[in-house]
């Protein structure tokens, strides 16, 4: 069993989460919540921010993924979440390829270069 | 001639950016390897959905008992690095599933019983013995609970015992989307202390990098 180890969540768009699922990442605990959720067209910001937080407030999780189009609407959570653990990492949508630019991780070490971009 | 103070502190500083573009340059390579891997993953659920049904691949076919299959091992190594190590209980799971052949098929009453038939020879000596009253009892039920379904299975068993090729393809690829996922989720953290140590090296601690 995969015991002691942490979890990977994911928030993504229908098939970004099944292909996780498939790939064996999918939980639901003993209060039945489970580690990804499902985003769709009527699925609202606040619900995404919750579940978000609630993935950060969790201490089995270890990585959340979270689709880049969706990381652009909760992007102050994001921003604003500086531990290491849990780690956020952005990937693409089947409509919205990646673009590092607004990617959170990449805008901060592009800070680098900028002193008025680094937080 | 010996190489001055201030010059050897420049050599540190470009060695620490030569480190952190480095790194960079990585974790951009490995970013396009995950993307690809994506993709290559969502036309295979595509490809599965046109073969299977349009409404045979979705969330609706999601189990409701989910165990993972992968965790995440973290270890805090020096200078607040981080590993992220992923470990697949799968090899497990398969060899549970050919020792017990039950937990293959989950077809069948949620409780096993053994009924004691009616049989008319031993029935009559019973009823010898006894003088007539055991044979007048229903017929007793022993139940017995299930072995709970087993939530530890192969995701692609959700979608049907029978699933086309492209749906394993998909499987596979995600999997190696997790196992990268893992390596970048570190590599990330790293770029981050790379930066830090960076400016901490050329500002130092209090001073502000708009000094410069």
């Amino acid at each position: 069993m995969a015991g002691r180890g942490k979890l990977i969540a994911v928030i993504g768009d229908e098939d970004t989460v099944t292909g996780f699922l498939l790939g064996g990442i999918g939980e639901l605990n003993k209060n039945r919540k489970p580690n990804f959720l499902v985003v769709e067209k009527d699925t609202s910001i606040t619900e995404i921010e919750e579940t978000f937080k609630s993935f950060l407030a969790r201490n089995d999780i270890a990585i959340i993924l979270i689709n880049q189009f969706i990381a652009e609407m909760i992007r102050h959570a994001i921003d604003a979440h500086m531990e290491s653990i849990p780690a956020v990492l952005e990937i693409p949508s089947k409509e919205h390829p990646y673009d590092a630019s607004k990617d959170s991780i990449l805008r901060r070490a592009k800070g680098m270069f900028c002193a008025e971009d680094f937080r | 001639m010996g190489v001055s103070e201030g010059e050897e502190s420049h050599l540190l500083l470009d060695e620490k950016l030569l480190c952190f573009m480095k790194q960079l340059e990585l974790l951009e390579e490995k970013r396009n390897t995950l993307n690809s891997l994506i993709e290559q993953g969502w036309f295979s659920i595509s490809k599965a959905r046109y073969s299977m049904g349009n409404k045979q691949v979705s969330a609706l076919q999601f189990a409701n008992k989910m165990e993972p299959l992968v965790s995440v091992h973290v270890r805090t190594l020096e200078n607040a690095k981080v590993e992220f190590c992923t470990e697949r209980s799968s090899q497990k799971c398969s060899d549970e599933s050919t020792k017990d052949p039950t937990s293959v098929e989950d077809i069948g009453p949620l409780e096993e019983g053994i009924r004691r038939r009616k049989t008319t020879k031993s029935g009559d000596k019973e009823k010898r013995e006894t003088g007539g009253t055991g044979s007048e009892k229903a017929p007793e039920v022993n139940p017995v609970e299930k072995r709970d379904h087993n939530p530890q299975q192969d995701p692609l068993n959700w979608f049907g015992i029978l699933v086309p090729q492209s749906l394993k393809q998909a499987q596979s690829s995600f999997k190696q989307v997790i196992e990268l996922s893992a390596e970048i989720a570190a590599l990330q953290i790293l770029v981050l202390i790379k930066q830090r140590n960076y400016l901490f090296q050329r500002c130092g601690p209090f001073v502000q990098c708009s000094d410069d």
